[in-house]
């Protein structure tokens, strides 16, 4: 389609060679330092219960931002992770952002040279991965261009990473990497179908919207199905999970 | 007198979306009103919305009706069809016969085939400073064009969509079209979601689902979006959701 922005067309073009969240991870912030012009990046899971993992960061300052905001419980990051909205702050030393996370931006000006920060969230519908963080040394905000690939991006990575944790079965199947690719193509995870299948799938087994996901890709999987007839299925009616994996 | 009471309609449509506008609204919330608004000012027989994502791929957000058919229709129309070209070319698509345009958009014509209930459709692009970014639909059972009148009316609804996108939030830096569009998107995931695990425990379709949701929203003054995330999360109550 029209105007696919450099990282977000890289994104793309990784092939998934079973490689796990970490690996997959470093791919996306490498993508977003080449092309979104930043210093670092860092790629961060937050779980509902408030624990946390960095998955990547490109070198220690980015790393160090993370560990700021998860230790200081403040900061783009983490007002990103809270409110599911994109945070952006391309003048980490301007009074406004300063008195918007006083004791981060202070510890960000006393142990780094972090100049700007963007922090986008991963998420696919009420679930929330976690975040994307950038950095610059140098204030100043994205492009329109930039911003327009960053988020297509996020959007991108958080599908990646999703499917990588909902990925059904071993990854040495020459089957996986269709369904993986599949997973990846736009019009198909984005389906309502998928997304109300899940919504019925938490209720029938008490669990989470990602853990649904899960078990709805490993059915498919499993029986060698589309998603998408597997989803339609269990809309329908004509498919219903148990507490025993099917 | 038809005239006199379409008028009335049409300002109380207006009046009604000016008076959401006002308040902290949900955008989806918003959208949901206007394709209802759609249909009824427009005799249409369905209607829906469609907005473009950051990597300007068309994404369903509102429907008239949660009917598969109807669902399917907005879905095929990513790839190909009014609302795609209403959306690349920022012009209204006229298809006053569907019947003529299977070379054209032969996967979109099969599929209104397959839903054996309309025969005619029209794109209205959601327009923003020369660029469009998203497109409204609007299918009838019977063929033939809309008129002007018409679809001046729908642009004008296609144009409050955009103001609806536009200032879901104050607007900030360059950057909050993307933003919104974005925020939008993952609400309509959020409400699938949500409309799925009520329909699984109150034992209703996706349409009753969404209108115990919505009911349940408006009547608390609650957002929707937001409602929508508890019931995922589990944080709300889907037993209040029993009456609409």
């Amino acid at each position: 389609m029209a105007d696919l922005g450099t990282v977000t067309r890289t994104l793309l073009g990784i092939i998934r060679d079973g490689s796990d969240d970490h690996a997959l991870a470093q791919q996306i912030c490498q993508a977003c330092m080449d092309g979104l012009d930043v210093d670092g990046a860092a790629i961060s899971l937050l779980t509902a219960t408030a624990s946390r993992e960095t998955l990547w960061a490109t070198d220690a300052t980015a790393e160090l931002l993370e560990d700021l905001q998860f230790t200081l419980n403040e900061g783009a990051c983490m007002e990103a992770a809270v409110t599911g909205n994109p945070v952006l702050v391309p003048d980490l030393h301007h009074s406004t952002e300063i008195a918007r996370w006083p004791i981060f931006a202070a510890a960000v000006a006393e142990q780094t040279t972090v100049g700007a920060l963007f922090a986008l969230p991963l998420q696919w519908g009420a679930v929330n991965l976690g975040v994307l963080d950038l950095y610059r040394c140098t204030p100043g905000g994205l492009s329109t261009t930039q911003w327009h690939d960053a988020l297509a991006a996020a959007d991108t990575a958080a599908l990646m990473l999703l499917g990588q944790r909902t990925a059904p079965g071993s990854d040495d199947d020459g089957d996986h990497g269709t369904t993986a690719a599949a997973w990846l193509d736009h019009a198909l995870a984005h389906r309502a179908e998928v997304h109300q299948a899940t919504g019925m799938v938490i209720a029938q087994l008490g669990i989470g919207a990602a853990d649904a996901l899960a078990r709805l890709r490993a059915h498919a999987f499993v029986h060698q199905r589309l998603l998408i007839d597997v989803a339609r299925d269990v809309v329908d009616r004509t498919l219903v999970f148990t507490e025993n994996p099917t | 007198m038809r005239r006199p009471r379409h008028e009335q309609q049409v300002s109380q449509a207006f009046v009604q979306l000016a008076d959401t506008l006002v308040d902290d609204y949900d955008i989806i919330d918003l959208l949901d009103r206007l394709v209802a608004h759609a249909v009824t000012l427009l005799a249409a027989d369905a209607a829906g919305i469609l907005l473009g994502d950051a990597r300007r791929l068309l994404r369903p957000v509102s429907a008239s009706s949660d009917d598969a058919q109807t669902i399917e229709l907005l879905q095929v129309q990513c790839e190909e069809g009014p609302c795609l070209e209403a959306f690349e070319t920022v012009a209204q698509v006229r298809v006053p016969d569907l019947a003529r345009m299977a070379d054209r958009w032969p996967r979109f014509v099969a599929a209104v085939e397959d839903a054996g209930t309309f025969a005619s459709v029209h794109a209205i692009p959601l327009r923003l400073r020369g660029q469009a970014i998203g497109a409204m639909n609007l299918f009838h059972r019977r063929p033939g064009p809309l008129s002007d009148d018409a679809l001046a009316l729908g642009q004008a609804l296609a144009d409050v969509a955009t103001i609806g996108i536009l200032q879901e939030r104050a607007i900030r830096r360059g950057e909050v079209v993307n933003e919104q569009l974005q925020t939008a998107l993952n609400g309509r995931v959020v409400i699938e979601q949500a409309k799925g695990v009520i329909s699984q425990r109150l034992g209703v379709g996706m349409d009753e689902a969404f209108a115990r949701l919505r009911h349940f929203a408006r009547a608390n003054n609650l957002r929707l979006t937001e409602i929508a995330r508890q019931t995922v999360d589990g944080e709300l109550d889907t037993d209040l959701l029993v009456t609409r």
